[in-house]
């Protein structure tokens, strides 16, 4: 009786089950038919054998250059259309950032009847490595850190652009220093794709200019500054360093800066390959010089009691009170999507570049960002690597917000607001630029110990030589 | 009174209080999301759930211009009738008629404000948690020519679906193959099944991440990769050693004279499992199909690597990890997200009890 009664329901609900599968599969089904009809079109006019001049004047107007003869014009041609190119990455498919890469890739399909399958997901870091072990490699994988990217570099398992992408088009694309985050032993193996500026401090504006301050140009200005908004009464910078599991991101964002700031770029660079120890002098005055502004309680909102502790998207909240609480956020651009809704740029918030320490080391800039690497080696595969190499591939993010195009060709046109097209004006302004370092780091450090030890000296429980020495231990030799 | 009677009524007093203080603690968090849930976004992180109880607080009635009144505040001053510097009317005076004076700002575009001690709540309710949940989240772009246009994010309808068409059979598997091997070891009697059996709890301490990569090639192999049925037989072998572990416990606890009897009476091993060891194992496969779909309906990390993260094949939970955006962003909307995902859970939870309690119950009173 119960047990017919159980096995009715069991029944009932696998069915059901084979019916919802059954509708997924249709749903799956329906893009490709959707794509075939603008590939059919566009495969018609392609002969083979004909002059350059021939096939210029025959290709298809296209939203974005190409560089002559490579795979993307063949594959505008359509030689490739009705294929699928799968791209992994450390986003969701269908978060902010999902959405902004479908909107990026929207012109390459419609050009060229390929299909981009976008499939990755927040565990991004474990899953590659699992994906790529098991030999189920995605085609195209969109690296945060070019750290972990060096690593399946290292283990043989990318495909060098420079083999079918010429110097000639990139450096046309690219300026020089961008070139490098790619470059792995000499060799350059992927490219960049988009970036986000990491040195802006972040200022309530109408009450800035209510109140008359004025944006410092060095680094003692901006103590000065920090020093005069205390003595108004207030607590000059909102400070907040709590991110879960990653929390101390954003104290090794300062350390980077200051790095860039007290000392060369050359010992910023050995420090990043691990041969400046973290327990050397520059490190450790790098360290001291953004301690000065964090641990005096008149100067941090909450004091350096509250540093730890404070979520860093909720940490800029305060500077929107009305009157503000705070008056400077340091954090790079995307901190704008954790700004309370209805504030806009320009109007309630503005930005400045954190002012260089010692003006011997110029005017330095320190940018985080994405870049595209290849795995899989076929010519769609290729087509999608040279689309990477135009701006126009990151336009979901130019015309949405959030980050900043890497490609040299990038116009003010392409951005949708002044924001991102000021920071990037910001970075081409810079004596120099460099590359989050606790990315390039071994994991085990840049995501590891450097976060965790950075934060223990922030809450005060071990001194800043107890944490270098741990660091530099952590270090994989 | 005698005092066994009164110890009596202490100790249930006890025994109530202790679990009222439990369920308190229990559900409170439950409560904050719930009501965090329907709260508007710049709410939830300024303020806590708490505040739509009613609470005292302190409003201005009155604002002061310190510059129109020619006030210095690097002095002590005298502001409605109250003298102070200006550190302490920062913290707020409290002038002899019960009301407060405070500096809100800093000494350059601040305002003083005389504040009166009011009742009040804030209930500033919203349904669009919710509505961005189910419906989805949409994206603003400004294309190059200038004109904006909101994309639209997915909605919650395929992740659900999708969900389903992996917990279900990914539930029902297992405890068919489960049930067939506990009724084999602990009724019938074959060469080496003790060490089978041993073998199958000894399954219980692996951890399913290590098989990750070797499964993931064979799909590959098999073609599969990717699909729901990787995804049903990943699922079915993770949890196939517990399944058949705890209905083993249960089955071989039946009692043995009933089904000596069914055996005398000349019925086949698999009339005595359909007919007799099923009906009567009701509650073990029902609690044990609560854990099952919860875990499944929970996991993340198997459906990541089956599936493949293909949006076409989201789950909710991945679902829910997009929709705080990347940073997070968004994490307000967790509140609603959470409460949306947790509804099938608690209809199977709530729809097996009765078995579960029926089934504990049955037997209870036969001798």
């Amino acid at each position: 009786m119960k047990i017919q009664h159980i096995m009715r329901v069991l029944s009932v609900l696998l069915i059901l089950t084979l019916i919802i599968v059954a509708c997924g599969g249709q749903q799956e089904a329906t893009p490709v038919p959707a794509t075939a009809p603008p590939a059919a079109a566009t495969t018609a006019p392609q002969t083979g054998q004909e002059t350059a001049e021939e096939q210029a004047e025959e290709m298809p107007e296209v939203p974005f250059d190409y560089p002559a003869g490579g795979y993307l014009e063949r594959a505008i041609k359509g030689e490739f259309a009705g294929t699928t190119v799968t791209v992994d990455g450390a986003f969701e498919g269908n978060d902010v950032d999902g959405v902004k890469f479908s909107e990026s890739v929207k012109a390459f399909e419609e050009a060229t009847g390929i299909t981009v399958n976008y499939i990755g997901n927040k565990e991004f870091e474990g899953s590659i490595a699992i994906r790529v072990g098991a030999g189920d490699a995605p085609d195209i994988v969109d690296f945060p850190q070019p750290g972990l990217f060096a690593n399946f570099v290292r283990s043989g398992d990318v495909i060098p652009v420079t083999t079918f992408i010429s110097d000639e088009w990139l450096s046309q694309q690219y300026n020089d220093g961008w070139r490098e985050f790619n470059t792995v032993d000499g060799q350059e193996m992927g490219v960049m794709h988009r970036f986000s500026g990491k040195s802006l401090v972040w200022y309530p504006k109408a009450a800035w200019d209510a109140a008359g301050y004025e944006i410092p140009e060095t680094w003692e200005e901006l103590m000065a500054l920090t020093e005069e908004i205390a003595a108004d009464g207030d607590t000059a910078w909102c400070i907040g360093i709590e991110s879960g599991a990653a929390t101390g991101w954003v104290a090794t964002d300062w350390t980077e800066e200051m790095m860039l700031r007290t000392t060369s770029l050359e010992n910023y660079d050995a420090w990043v390959a691990g041969e400046l120890p973290f327990d050397s002098p520059e490190v450790k005055n790098a360290i001291e010089t953004w301690s000065e502004l964090w641990f005096n309680d008149d100067y941090v909102l909450g004091g350096r009691s509250s540093i730890v502790s404070t979520f860093f998207g909720d940490a800029p909240g305060p500077m929107f009170a009305d009157p503000p609480q705070c008056w400077l956020h340091k954090q790079a651009n995307f901190i704008t999507s954790f700004f309370p809704q209805g504030t806009e740029y320009g109007v309630d918030y503005d930005f400045f570049y954190l002012p260089p320490v010692d003006a011997a080391y110029g005017r330095p800039f320190l940018v985080a960002g994405d870049l595209m690497a290849m795995f899989n080696d076929r010519p769609e595969v290729r087509a999608l690597m040279e689309y990477f190499t135009t701006p126009q591939s990151v336009s979901g993010w130019m015309e949405g917000g959030g980050a900043i195009a890497a490609h040299k060709t990038a116009t003010r046109e392409m951005y949708g607001s002044d924001l991102d097209w000021g920071v990037s004006e910001l970075v081409n302004q810079a004596t120099s630029f460099r590359f989050d370092g606790s990315d390039l780091m071994p994991g085990e450090v840049g995501a590891g110990s450097f976060w965790e030890q950075i934060s223990s000296y922030v809450a005060g429980s071990i001194d800043l030589d107890t944490a270098m020495k741990a660091i530099d231990a952590s270090w994989p030799r | 009174m005698s005092s066994a009677k009164r110890r009596k009524r202490l100790g249930s007093l006890f025994v109530n209080g202790a679990l009222l203080i439990i369920i308190l603690i229990w559900t409170i968090p439950t409560l904050g999301i719930f009501i965090s849930s329907f709260r508007v976004r710049n709410d939830i992180t300024t303020s806590g759930w708490w505040s739509i109880l009613p609470h005292r607080e302190w409003q201005a009635t009155e604002t002061i211009d310190p510059r129109a009144e020619g006030l210095d505040p690097t002095e002590v001053m005298v502001i409605a009738g109250v003298t102070g510097t200006f550190e302490e009317f920062r913290n707020g005076v409290t002038s002899p008629d019960g009301k407060r004076i405070t500096w809100i700002g800093n000494r350059r575009i601040g305002m003083v404000e005389v504040q009166e001690q009011v009742w009040t709540v804030s209930w500033n309710f919203t349904l669009d948690n919710y509505r961005q949940v189910l419906g989805g989240q949409s994206f603003e772009f400004t294309r190059p020519d200038g004109t904006v246009e909101v994309v639209p994010g997915d909605n919650m309808t395929r992740a659900f679906l999708n969900s389903l068409a992996v917990t279900i059979p990914s539930t029902v598997i297992p405890i068919l193959i489960a049930a067939f091997a506990a009724y084999a070891f602990a009724w019938m009697s074959f060469p080496g099944r003790k060490w089978m059996f041993i073998l199958v709890v000894a399954m219980l301490v692996v951890p399913l991440q290590i098989a990750l990569v070797p499964l993931l090639r064979d799909y590959r192999a098999l073609q599969i990769n990717g699909t729901f049925l990787a995804i049903w037989l990943a699922h079915t072998g993770f949890g196939l050693a517990l399944a058949t572990y705890l209905l083993f416990n249960y089955i071989s606890t039946l009692p043995r004279e009933t089904l000596e009897s069914a055996f005398i009476d000349g019925a086949s091993h698999f009339t005595v499992f359909t007919r007799l060891v099923l009906p009567l194992s009701v509650p073990a496969l029902a609690s044990f199909a609560i854990f099952q779909f919860l875990w499944v309906w929970n996991d993340y990390l198997v459906a990541l690597i089956f599936l493949g993260g293909n949006p076409e094949f989201e789950l909710v939970t991945q679902r829910m990890a997009a929709i705080v955006g990347s940073r997070g962003s968004e994490w307000h909307l967790l509140t609603a997200g959470a409460f949306v995902s947790m509804v099938l859970p608690l209809a199977v939870f709530f729809g097996l009890q009765r078995y579960f309690v029926r089934g504990m119950m049955a037997g209870s009173v036969k001798g």
